[in-house]
Order: C-alpha cells, then structure tokens, then sequence
C-alpha cells in the first residue's frame, strides 16, 4: 500500500514538471470577463468582442494601432472620394469585394453575404444592443431625426403605437394583410441602401452618417461578415424580406448563432465552455495567410492571485491586472508590463435637473429646507458650477487610479478625433470658487439654509464610491450645513432608482462603440441621448435649444475639421454650464511574459489580437 | 427491512413537496422586486436602455408579470425537463450543472475520505490522550481550522505548492491536458476527470486531474478535520467514560479493543451524522475554494447566478441542492441505524 502511494506521488511529482509553460504554439490569456455570446448581431460587451474579433472579418480594419487609418480586409479597397468610391457628398460607398475568401465551412464569401451580414444586423435589432449603430446610418430618418431601430419605421408604416401591436398575441404573426405589407415596406427600405455590381458592393445611404467607415471597421461585432447560406441553414434568416420580423429580437436562448461560428476570420471555435474557456484553432485557409499560433485560448480566472502566478509559471502569458495589483507585477523578471495606454472611455459625474421626488429617499425632505434638496436642485447653474469645482480631480486620480488616469476637459477622450486638449480647460478644484458658486446658489438661501441628499453608486465599484465621499467630504468642508450622504446599492436597485430618475447625482461611464466624438457627444448632449434624455425636463428644453441643432450639423458635412468646430463649441457650451463633471480618462495597461511577440495596442480593440501574436 | 423500504418510500415522496417549497420561496422573493430590479439580470451598463429598450425588454422578458405566472412558466418547463435558461452563462441550466456538478462531485468525493479517515483518527487519538501533550497539539490543531478563513489557507497552499515549487497548479487540468479532455476521442462516461481518464485508459491524464485535486482537497480536509476531530474526541471521551468500557477493562480486554471494538463504535454515531452533513455542503458547492484553485464546479456557478441575478440558474442549483440534501439526509439516516442498532427506522 505505501509502495503504491509513493509511486504515485512520484507520478504526479513527474507530471507536475511537465507542461507546465504553455507551449509555444499556444498562447493563453487569462481575464476576468464573461463572454455572453458569440452572435456579432447580439454583442455589445468587450468579452464577446474579443471572440469575435478572432472569429469574423469585416469589410475594413483599422491599420495597426490607428484609430483613424484603415486598411483593407474582406473589402480590397477603403472608400474615398479622392478615387470616387465614395460619392454623393458623403452618401454612397464603393467596396470591392475580395475574390476567395473562405468561409471556416468552405465556402466562398460573395457580395451577397456582406449585403445579408449588414442586413441581418439591423433587422436583429435585440433590444439593448449595438443595432442602433447600423440603423442610424441605413435607414431614413423620420421627422429629421435618426431612426435607431427599424421597429420605429414598421409601426410608423402600419399606423400603429408599438411594434407588438403589429402582431397576433404571443405570436409573430401579423395581424393582418396590411400589417404584413408595412413590415415587408419597412425592410425595402433598408434593402434599398445596398446594390451589387459585379463583385462591387455599393451602399447608397440615404443621409450623408460621417462615422459610417467607423461602424464597419473590424472592432465593431455587428458589422462582421456572414455566410448568408449557412446560417439559413441553421435556422438562421435566410434574407427574405416576408419573414424577418420572426428573427428580430430574439431572446438569446433563441438565437442559432449564440454558440457557433462560421466566419471568415483567422481562427475557428475549436470549442467553448461557458463561463471557464474558450479556444480557437487556427484556420489555414485564411485569405492574409495562417496565424502563427495553432491555438489561441481566453480563461476566465477570477481570483488575481491565481492569474497571477499562472503568468509567473508560464501558464499564461497575458493576464488581466487590476491596478492596485500593478507593483505585484512589475519589474519582475520575465514579465513586460506596458502602461499608460489611452483608452477611449470617459467617467462623468452627471447631475439630475429633475429628480423625480415621488417616494425618493435621496432628496431628504425635497425642499430648500436645508433637510433635503428640491427636486430641480442640479438645475441651477451655480450648484453645478459649485459642485464642478469642489471636486479634487488630481487626488482622485491619484488615490483611485493610481496615477493611471486623466482629467478629461470633455466627453472627447484624447486619442480620438476632435480632441481639443487646450478649450475648454479642465476644471480644477478651487474650494474659493465653490464657495463663491454655492453662496449664489438660490439668491443665497442655499447657503443660508443648508441641504441635505444621498449619493448613491452600485456597490463593488471603489472608484465610484470614493467620488461620491470626496464630494461628501468636501461640501461638509465648505459648509457644514450641507449634508451629503452616501449609500451603496446592488446593481439591481442602482438600476432600478436610474430607471425611475431618483438619483441626484450618480457616477457613469461611457466607451466608444466607434472612434467618432459623435459617439460621445450624441449619448452625453442630445435631448435623446443615452444620459442626455435621462437628466430631467428642464436640461432637455436646454439641450433642444442649444445641442441638438449642433449634433444635427455636425453630421451633415463629411468636412472633419468643421465637425472638430462644432464639436468644440458644444463642448464649450457644456462646460460653462457644468452640465457634467468630468472625473477621468482611464489609461490602460497591458501585462504579459516577455517572449510574447507582436502585441500591439488599439483601444478599438475589444482584448488581444490572436492573429497578431506569437512566441 | 420493511420499516427500513417503507421508511425510505417516505422519505423519497417527500423529495417533490420540499423542492416545490423551495423553489416557490425563491419565486416568493422575487416577487419582492420591481421589474427594474429583474432586469438587472439583462443590462449590465445603463446605455443599454436608451431610446424605449426599459420597457422592450421588461415586455420581452415578462418581468412585468406576477411572480405566480412567473412560477407557473417554471414548472411547466420543469414539466418538459428543462430548467430553464442560465442568464449568467448563457445556456440551458441542465448543461450548466451536467458539466459542472460531476466536478464538484468528484472533488467532494476525495475530500471526503481523508475527512472521514484522518477527522475521526484524529479525534479519536485526541481522547485516548485525553489532556496528554498530543491532544493539547490536537486542539491547537483543529482550532486553527477552524479559525482560518479558507481564502487565506487557499491562497497559501496555493502559493507554497504552486508558487514557490511548481508542483500543484490550479484548475481542473492542464492546458495539454484539456485539448485531449475535451477531444472527440475522449469518452466521457461519468463526467468525473479521473474516472473517464482511467475508463479511457489515459494515465497521464489521471495522474493530472489527480494533481490538480490535491490542492482543493488540502484546504478542504483542513477546514472539515478541525470539525470532525472535536465531535470525535467529545463522543469518544464520552463513551470512555461509560460503565460498559469500565467492565470492559475489568474483564482484562487489551486497551487496543476496549477503544476500537468498545467505544469508538458509539462513538462514530454523532461523527457520523456530521461526516454526513459535511458532504451534502460540499456537495452543494465549494465556492471559495473552487474560486481560488479556479475550479470549475457547481460552487462557483451558484454564487456567480446569485450575484447576477440569474434566478434560472439559482432555482436549478436550488433543486439539485434539495434532491443532494433529501438523499443525502436519507443516507446519514439509513447508516446511522446501521452503526446504532438501537435506532430504529419507523
């Protein structure tokens, strides 16, 4: 019996000292994410992305680490008006499509799977997704305004209130003969952007959308290419117009292409365990040639200190680390640590103008009372000025980024065009100027008076939670009559108080979806915003007034440095009237071993780049 | 052996009424959540609800409805056997616990024995010397166990046998280990790593799925022996107190059988209810340490539905967990009249 235990720990001491470094045909990465899908229609998250990215093609693709170059990818050429293949003042695009593009299946890329992949992503359209991004551009608008899912030109077509309405209860079937008529119009007129000729594919937008290329770029999930006659075959659309309502909106348990691939990208899906690993194969009939690596691995590994010493075993060879880990990980032999890298990301401090004041425990008594705050509070001006300069944005940074962030001065992080680093300059804090702001506040009853509110952030998240008790800490300090409070909340009931509009103030963030300020100054500034449409009544009359006309120019020339112009003065506007306060700009760092070769940064890019890669 | 069949009949017809009380308590407490809350489950960054996505998703879900249809969509799919759609791992729950209870199974079952073995050894070893210098390094011992938090012994096994020497990573295989694991060659009769490995006749892979056990198992046994040596030790201290074990003595019975024959068998009835109780919770999951050694069991998965909100993916861990309890419990009771022919099932 102790003969057999001992020569099976030798066994497994033998065994132990084999494989422990991953080999060199494979390189693994360990992270913390989850990745929810695999539909490029669905994804809308960084861990999807990077799946994706591996996985499918798309028409263009960013040149390296450039944001704003592009270079050629299932498309042979990259639109411009300089060699007419874009025209129209902005509105039509020429792609030559590339000749003997593989499929992982065999089979052969056509003009007709680009048409049916961007199609298929707009007629998805899964509530709170990215199709928003295609729409927009695709289809007309309505009343001036961009049209974000193709629902809103059914139901205008069919007369009808809500998209449901359309249909028999519980079903997809529509109601009626005229109710099947709008839904097929509705789609002609997305079918109407696109033409093939020959191996050209030719979309005719219906208004100049200046970030089109941006959308299409490889980065962007929704845009990827298809194999229209595959996924048909997997229960999929099959690109008819009579029956893509029944595949709009699908619930994910219902979607054929949540777990299964057929791209034309550099790797296969060799397999994927929820929720642990996923591995790619490498595709030798990829059209730039096979990647370097045969395999290409993302895990999920949730405690750091296993990710950790994994990487320092060879287990891994890049891993994700949380900043207040970073010493951990640096100057150790055989580790490269890159820091410093910009990501396209602003975190905001957004005021409410209207909070709603039925049973809100935030806004104590709801008066100027100095036991609470009314409800329009954050609609003066001198609050938010007040609040904008008590803030100590360096020590912010220090404290919770550990230096490895910066104050942004707008929405436009740095990096992205449009970025204006000297107007409008960044608020600093000054306790002076604060004071001078809160004692104008009200005709000075603020003052005189006092408040009293409960910040609230969703709890685990430290960075949001140190804000709130920095602004608590110093408004005490200016007054003591002024009470903050600060709570933390389940994601759950955080979401629940944003959704009813009870939050005075909370902390969010914004990512790119593309690299275009449109996509920051649209979510933040447009009375239909993302947050923009969430600030209340009174910061929506504002915006009316004095935003959406500039968002509405903006996208009307495809002339960069009068949108950069436009952009610039919105971002004026907003700053002199605090309408945000602008927290940070992340930097990002990437850590992995040193024999890892061809990494390369580009904040469009959701992860690694497999392809890119080896050791 | 009537008594005994009729006894278990009972207690398998009570297995439906237990798990349809636990799930409808868990349905009940959600039907405390507003349909803002539910979607949680569904956003996880608040621009997903631009434009009229709060309410299209509400609609979508049904997360307006009351939580008695809600239960009733439920069992009408448990009816079919399907439990429904894991919102945190995106896919059906049944796949989620048939990939990952055989590991938390497999786990439990070789932690159990070294439990089992060296707790009641321990406890037993502890009494004979009852205050000598042996069973005061015992109780140092097992309260140590019982005070170390198992992240702290995890991270620290973790860092000695892996860290420092390179010998016990974490995980469930190896990276080479896995290609061939999960390749279509591979059987996967019972789903446990190193059963299939022997049943597939791959050694190396056995020894490596039992090389990335030893580490879970280390933290686990700690934990459980501090608990199984001081139910022993009091039980046994008890039992050699007892009259039986003076006569015993004063019959001339060698110490070695008064301890083995003589008082270790009453002894073992309260460890052994404990034994028993020990594996149903390890059965339900392990979270810390399937989190620290990354392992991928039923453990990890509950706590991530849970902080998710993926009331799918808690109610089908909820009813694996009431069936393990339910058998689990019948088993600690069928043995217990095994050891004590006292007891009598009825």
């Amino acid at each position: 019996m102790k003969k057999s235990i001992a020569i099976l720990a030798v066994a497994i001491l033998v065994l132990s000292g084999m494989s422990v470094m991953a080999s060199s045909n494979m390189i693994v990465e360990e992270t913390i994410g989850l990745i929810p899908t695999l539909d490029p229609a669905w994804s809308y998250d960084t861990g999807s992305g990077e799946a994706i990215w591996q996985l499918y093609d798309n028409l263009i693709q960013y040149d390296g680490s450039s944001i704003s170059e592009f270079k050629p990818m299932v498309s042979t050429n990259i639109p411009n008006e300089k060699d007419g293949t874009i025209l129209d003042n902005g509105k039509t695009y020429i792609f030559h499509i590339r000749p003997n593009v593989y499929f992982h299946n065999g089979d052969v890329l056509t003009p007709e799977d680009v048409v049916y992949s961007l199609e298929r992503a707009v007629i998805f359209d899964r509530a709170g997704g990215p199709s928003w991004m295609l729409a927009e551009p695709l289809l007309p608008t309505i009343n001036g305004a961009y049209v974000d899912s193709i629902e809103q030109w059914a139901t205008k077509l069919a007369g009808v209130k809500k998209f449901n309405d359309l249909f028999v209860d519980g079903t997809r079937t529509p109601k009626n003969e005229k109710y099947r008529q709008a839904l097929i119009d509705t789609f002609n007129l997305l079918a109407k952007a696109f033409e093939i000729k020959g191996n050209d594919v030719i979309i005719h937008l219906p208004h100049a959308y200046p970030p089109f290329l941006y959308i299409l770029a490889h980065g962007v999930s929704e845009s990827s290419m298809l194999d229209k006659k595959w996924l048909s075959e997997k229960n999929g659309w099959n690109g008819k117009a009579g029956n893509w309502w029944i595949y709009h909106n699908p619930t994910r348990e219902k979607d054929p292409l949540y777990s299964i691939e057929n791209g034309t990208g550099p790797f296969t899906l060799d397999r994927w365990t929820k929720g642990r690993e996923i591995v790619f194969k490498r595709f030798d009939k990829y059209w730039a040639g096979p990647a370097k690596i045969e395999y290409g691995v993302i895990k999920k590994v949730p405690e750091f200190t296993t990710r950790k010493l994994e990487l320092l075993r060879g287990s891994a060879d890049t891993i994700y680390v949380p900043r207040q880990y970073m010493e951990q990980v640096e100057n150790v032999s055989g580790i490269k640590v890159i820091k410093g890298l910009p990501v396209l990301s602003v975190d905001v401090g957004v005021f409410n103008f209207n909070v709603n004041s039925k049973g809100n425990p935030y806004i104590g008594s709801g008066n100027l009372d100095g036991r609470g705050i009314p409800a329009d509070f954050f609609s003066d001006e001198n609050v938010r000025l007040a609040f904008n300069y008590l803030f100590p944005y360096n020590a912010f940074i220090k404290q919770v980024w550990v230096g490895q962030a910066m104050v942004p001065n707008s929405v436009i992080p740095k990096g992205l065009f449009g970025y204006n680093a000297k107007t409008p300059a960044p608020f600093t804090q000054n306790l002076v100027k604060a004071t001078e702001y809160f004692k104008k506040a009200y005709n000075g009853q603020l003052w005189k008076k006092g408040f009293t509110m409960t910040l609230v952030y969703n709890s685990g998240n430290t960075q949001r939670q140190t804000a709130c008790e920095m602004i608590k800490y110093y408004t005490r300090r200016i007054n003591p009559k002024f009470h903050v409070n600060v709570v933390s909340e389940l994601w759950a009931s955080f979401l629940d108080d944003y959704a009813n509009g009870k939050l005075p103030f909370f902390v969010v963030g914004w990512s790119a979806d593309y690299p275009d300020p449109y996509d920051f100054e649209q979510p933040f500034y447009s009375s239909k915003g993302a947050y923009g449409s969430t600030l209340g009544a009174n910061y929506v009359e504002w915006a009316k007034k004095n935003m959406d006309t500039l968002l509405v120019k903006s996208m009307k020339t495809v002339n960069q440095s009068n949108r950069a112009e436009i952009y610039n003065k919105m971002n004026i506007l907003a700053h002199n009237h605090a309408i945000y306060m602008f927290l940070d700009q992340p930097l990002s760092m990437h850590v992995q071993r040193s024999d890892l070769k061809g990494w390369y940064y580009n904040p469009m890019r959701p992860g690694i780049d497999f392809y890119s890669l080896s050791k | 052996m009537f008594h005994l069949v009729s006894f278990i009949i009972r207690r398998l017809l009570l297995l439906p009424v237990t798990l349809l009380g636990l799930t409808f308590l868990i349905f009940f407490f959600t039907s405390f959540l507003s349909p803002y809350q539910l979607l949680s489950a569904y956003v996880q960054d608040p621009r997903q609800l631009q434009g009229g996505n709060v309410e299209k998703l509400i609609e979508k879900y049904g997360l307006k409805d009351n939580f008695m249809m809600r239960y009733g969509r439920w069992l009408g799919q448990i009816s079919h056997g399907n439990l429904g759609w894991s919102l945190s791992l995106n896919e059906p729950v049944s796949k989620v616990i048939e990939e990952r209870f055989p590991a938390t199974l497999e786990l439990t079952i070789y932690a159990i024995i070294p439990v089992i073995f060296i707790g009641i050894w321990l406890g037993v070893v502890a009494a004979v010397h009852h205050n000598d210098a042996i069973d005061q390094v015992l109780r140092v011992f097992a309260l140590l166990g019982y005070s170390i938090p198992s992240f702290v012994l995890g991270l620290l096994i973790l860092f000695v046998f892996y860290g420092v020497l390179g010998w016990l990573p974490p995980g469930r295989l190896d990276q080479w280990a896995q290609m061939i694991f999960f390749s279509k060659n591979f059987h996967h009769y019972t789903g446990l790593a190193t059963i299939d490995a022997l049943l597939n006749g791959n050694i190396p892979i056995f020894l490596d799925a039992l090389k990335h056990l030893i580490s879970p198992i280390l933290t686990l046994s700690y934990l459980s022996w501090a608990g199984l040596l001081r139910i022993t030790r009091s039980s046994m201290l008890e039992s050699l107190g007892q009259d039986y074990i003076r006569t015993a003595r004063a019959k001339g019975l060698s110490e070695k059988v008064v301890v083995n024959k003589h008082a270790k068998r009453n002894a073992l009835i309260p460890a052994t209810t404990v034994a028993g109780l020990m594996f149903i919770g390890m059965l339900g999951g392990v979270i810390i340490t399937e989190t620290i050694f990354n392992y991928p069991g039923i453990g990890s998965f509950a706590a991530q539905a849970a902080a998710q909100f993926d009331y799918a993916g808690v109610l089908g861990v909820a009813v694996i967990y009431g069936l393990v309890t339910v058998i689990g419990n019948l088993i600690v009771d069928i043995s217990y009249a095994i050891i004590d022919p006292r007891v009598r099932l009825g």
